[in-house]
């Protein structure tokens, strides 16, 4: 058995306990036995497997040691073994499994898990085998590669210790003066069409006073994204592993519910015909079927056979899944900032780590934006965020005149402090990643000239020779031809 | 009041005459709906950005727009319909039961139409089934658009059973007298019909009414067609909990002022006073007052707590909306349209067939505009009011408002097709007035009006 084989003196997994392999202890096993009785297949076996199922899941053993072993019984047993198969498991299937017993069962999982659990029990359980199914519940593999039904992600992130990041952004508003170097850097990074700007910054005025305040606005990258949940299609996700909120430009719709879902208002769909042809953003001559068909490792995989073809090529159009999620959407899709998945998937020439927007901000030598890892302490993100609180606690110390170790002014802003954090409309739940130093914009906050108009970075001001807008909407009223005397395809490159 | 019984020969005179207005009618509705389509191939051509829709946000425009309101107002319709016809069924209201099936076919079509609306709307249509399917199983414990065509669907199944089962009926009773030509096609409708079954119809049918009835409320209109705006974070102007009802009534009204509409039609149409008599217009006319006053008593519910001490987001969107004149526009149409209800139900002298037809059609009117101001006017006012400098702004751009035009022929289209096949007046509603006078039928009698 491979239980035995890989006993050893390690610190035993949960689940592992002989009394009761399942997180929800032994009542739950006890029920799943009975529900198991109840089918015409074999109890015993059923609870063996699923007990390896989740040693499975929880890496101890490996998917070929799990089928090797399993696979004589199961074929006894259903007189068929048409499992292993996790990388083409027909969706017409998935249907099937849902029979009474299961499918109640689901229901009292979804009670007790979240989303992401039950999406990747039901993907566990896409051979068919209820038995399966029940051991891969509640075993949280957020892995989203092998195994996941293609078009169908998670709409939140992997708990803590199951993700590699968290990527966020640490914004200094006291730094920004308005020079939309940002916007310009995600334009020459991405392709965006006239108007769609996925950096956006406001400039606005509070009611009572007439001091200028900027307001840096990307995706916020939200851990209870309303966007991801409200997809009739699952395009717009979260990839677990690292919280990024992607489209997949090849399964939406178009519906644009994400859009009206999304309270920041930082979707921006492509209407018509994009500006910039595909044929300039993409580097690697492959269709997307064929970059998904690729040998793709796990996340952060530098050996796979789609990596390598991705980093050749210095794309910037896939993630490491081959998934089409990067750079402007083609026509009737939606798009919106990305993170740069392609660079934090590691196969552009730009590090890991790093986004364009942070890269112009830099290059301008205003520094405002500083893009990391907001679960890694050490990431520019945090220490930046770091390095504001110390500075503050200087000064506060100073004003009170005594040492206090514990004093805590790390996470909210003490009364006394200059500089406050705060994330956008947090209070709508949504969670954003994006966490901003500086004034939040008051109730009666309203937006005025910018000191750089947008227009100053059209035309060869940019890579592509597009023209950039502030709105979008008076451009897009000219219709499919577009607007008269511009040829935004000349120039650029 | 005199109504005079119908007789089978009625409700089969359409199907074996064909008059020149239904040629006229026929040939109309058909130029409208292939001028549309020619008009809907552009936009698959171009894309959306031959509507006047645009993004939200720093885009300074609306995402949503009249393809969504104009989808809401048909599953209205629809819904509306299919309630009306179990009503009738459930409770017995002999008076409307000549309308029972007009309403089931109006459900019918405007749920197509709802579907066609959907199509219309997206940006990738093709990807419609391929994109939808997988990731379903997923997406329906999540997505309201997920739950809305789940919905849509199984309403779409539950009314073609209902009609289904008693069309069988009809077309086993009056078999020798329909055309040969369409042999086949009532073969199959009555496949497998015995007598005996007429109990367990009479039956089922009577319970698929009262799933009907008791699901209305939680679904469609009243349930999972709100949920997709009032569930969503980001809008003000949408929240809360008076959508699911404000919803409902605007449901009812419009159904009742469609059916009010295609039975006035079929009536000039076909010489069926004495089926479709003044006492059952004025019935339905009652019933659109009752459903357009609920509709304003929860708009004013709406406007006085939006307006009173509603945090300035909610506060915003909602002088907005009150504001804007197209509301006051369909808000005063519906007054106009309950003054006259209720004079007609004090003073039976002020109706008239045609004030009643009228009203139907302004209602219809006003509750198109009001569902395509909701939609656009919440996207208008986001929670998050920074982007208040680049307001949005949206107007139907021609292929939008062609649109409805596409769909409203293509739904008479349907159901100038549908009185070629079979009785849209169910056997039933003829028998019945049989059975209650004895005497010979006669047409020439005059029908006071
Ligand atoms: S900011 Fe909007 S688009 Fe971005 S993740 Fe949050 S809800 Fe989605
Ligand atoms: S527009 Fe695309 S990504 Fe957005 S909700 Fe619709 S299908 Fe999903
Ligand atoms: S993170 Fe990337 S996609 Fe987002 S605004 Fe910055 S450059 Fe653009």
């Amino acid at each position: 058995m491979s239980t035995e084989d890989t006993q050893d003196d390690e610190p035993r997994h949960p689940y592992e306990t002989e009394d009761s392999f399942h997180p929800l202890g032994e009542e739950w096993e006890d029920r799943m036995r009975e529900e198991l009785e109840d089918t015409e297949y074999d109890a015993d076996l059923g609870m063996q497997m699923a007990r390896d199922a989740q040693r499975l899941v929880a890496g101890e053993i490996s998917e070929e040691e799990f089928y090797a072993e399993y696979h004589d019984d199961v074929e006894e047993e259903f007189e068929a073994d048409d499992r292993p198969l996790f990388d083409d498991v027909d969706p017409a299937e998935w249907d099937d499994i849902e029979d009474e017993s299961v499918a109640e069962s689901l229901a009292e999982a979804d009670l007790q898990g979240d989303e992401t659990s039950r999406r990747e029990m039901m993907k566990k359980m896409g051979a068919g085998a209820a038995f399966l199914g029940y051991g891969a519940y509640a075993t949280y593999d957020f892995q989203p590669a092998d195994g996941a039904p293609d078009n169908v992600s998670s709409i939140r992130p992997a708990p803590k210790d199951e993700r590699e990041h968290r990527w966020g952004m640490v914004i200094d508003l006291q730094r920004c003066d308005g020079c939309l170097s940002c916007v310009a850097g995600c334009i020459d990074e991405n392709g965006t069409s006239t108007g769609a700007n996925w950096m956006y910054v406001f400039t606005y005025e509070n009611h009572d006073s007439e001091q200028e305040n900027f307001l840096v606005r990307p995706c916020q990258h939200c851990s209870n994204a309303p966007c991801a949940k409200v997809c009739p299609v699952r395009a717009r996700h979260t990839r677990a592993k690292d919280g990024l909120v992607l489209t997949d430009y090849e399964t939406c719709i178009g519906c644009r519910y994400c859009q009206v879902a999304c309270p920041y208002g930082v979707n921006y769909f492509q209407w018509g015909e994009p500006d910039v042809e595909m044929s300039r953003l993409e580097h690697l001559d492959m269709r997307p079927e064929e970059v998904r068909q690729l040998e793709g490792g796990d996340y952060d995989d530098r050996d796979s056979e789609r990596y390598q073809a991705l980093s050749d090529a210095n794309d910037h159009v896939y993630d490491h899944r081959g998934r089409w999620t990067d750079s402007r959407p083609p026509q009737g899709t939606m798009g919106k900032c990305t993170m740069c998945p392609s660079r934090q998937d590691g196969h552009t020439d730009n590090p890991k780590g790093t986004v364009a927007c942070m890269d112009a901000c830099d290059a301008a030598g205003m520094s405002a934006i500083h893009f990391g890892d907001l679960d890694d302490p050490e990431s520019r993100a945090n220490r930046y965020l770091e390095r504001r609180t110390e500075v503050e606690r200087t000064v506060l110390e100073k004003w009170e005149g005594e040492e206090d170790e514990d004093l805590d002014i790390e996470t909210t802003a003490s009364p006394t402090s200059e500089i406050s954090t705060f994330r956008l409309l947090e209070d709508l739940g949504t969670q954003p990643n994006i966490v901003y130093l500086g004034n939040k914009p008051g109730p009666n906050a309203e937006q005025s000239e910018p000191p750089t108009p947008y227009e100053v970075y059209s035309g060869s001001s940019n890579k592509w020779g597009v023209e950039v807008v502030d709105e979008r909407k008076e451009h897009l009223d000219y219709g499919p031809s577009g607007p008269p005397e511009q040829e935004g395809e000349e120039g650029g490159e | 009041m005199a109504t005079s019984p119908g007789e089978p020969e009625d409700i089969l005179r359409p199907i074996l005459n064909t008059s020149k207005k239904y040629y006229i009618a026929f040939g109309i509705a058909a130029a409208v709906a292939l001028l549309w389509s020619a008009v809907y191939g552009w936009q698959l051509e171009e894309g959306l950005i031959v509507t006047n829709l645009a993004d939200w946000g720093s885009g300074g425009g609306s995402p949503w727009g009249l393809y969504i309101g104009a989808f809401i107002w048909w599953v209205g319709i629809a819904h509306g319909g299919i309630i009306l016809s179990a009503a009738v069924r459930l409770f017995g209201m002999k008076r409307y039961q000549p309308v029972a099936r007009v309403a089931e076919l109006l459900t019918l079509g405007a749920l197509s139409m709802a579907g066609l609306y959907i199509l219309v709307h997206m940006g990738r249509p093709d990807r419609l089934v391929l994109s939808v399917v997988p990731a379903y199983p997923w997406t329906v414990r999540t997505s309201p658009l997920a739950w809305d065509v789940t919905v849509i669907t199984l309403y779409f199944v539950m009314t073609a059973t209902y009609l289904g089962l008693t069309i069988r009926y009809d077309v086993y009773h009056l078999r020798d007298r329909l055309p040969d030509y369409l042999g086949p096609f009532y073969s199959l409708v009555t496949l497998g019909y015995s007598e005996t079954e007429e109990e367990i119809i009479e039956r089922m049918v009577w319970w698929l009414a009262l799933g009907i009835i008791v699901l209305a409320p939680l679904l469609l209109h009243g349930g999972v067609i709100p949920w997709l705006f009032s569930l969503i974070p980001s809008m003000p102007g949408w929240d809360g909990g008076v959508q699911g009802p404000q919803f409902l009534t605007i449901a009812l009204t419009s159904a009742i002022a469609g059916v009010i509409i295609i039975s006035y039609a079929l009536r000039w149409g076909y010489d069926w006073d004495h089926i479709l008599t003044d006492a059952m217009f004025r019935g339905l006319t009652n019933w659109l007052g009752l459903f357009g006053l609920l509709f304003l008593w929860l708009q004013l519910q709406q406007v006085i707590n939006g307006v009173f001490a509603e945090p300035v987001a909610g506060k915003t969107a909602m002088v907005a909306r009150i504001t804007q004149p197209y509301y006051i526009v369909a808000i005063g149409t519906v007054i106009v349209i309950l003054a006259y209800v209720f004079a007609q139900a004090v003073d039976q002298r002020q109706f008239s067939l045609v004030r009643s037809l009228t009203a139907s059609f302004l209602m219809l009117f006003a509750t198109l505009t009001e569902k395509v101001l909701f939609v656009f006017e919440g996207l208008l006012y986001p929670h998050f009011s920074l982007y208040e400098a680049v307001p949005g702004h949206y107007f139907p751009s021609i292929v939008e408002f062609s649109s409805l035009a596409g769909t409203i022929s293509l739904c008479t289209l349907f159901f100038l097709v549908i009185v070629k096949l079979f009785p849209v007046v169910e056997l039933h509603a003829v028998e019945d007035h049989h059975d209650e006078h004895e005497h010979e039928a006669v047409h020439d009698e005059e029908v006071t009006s």
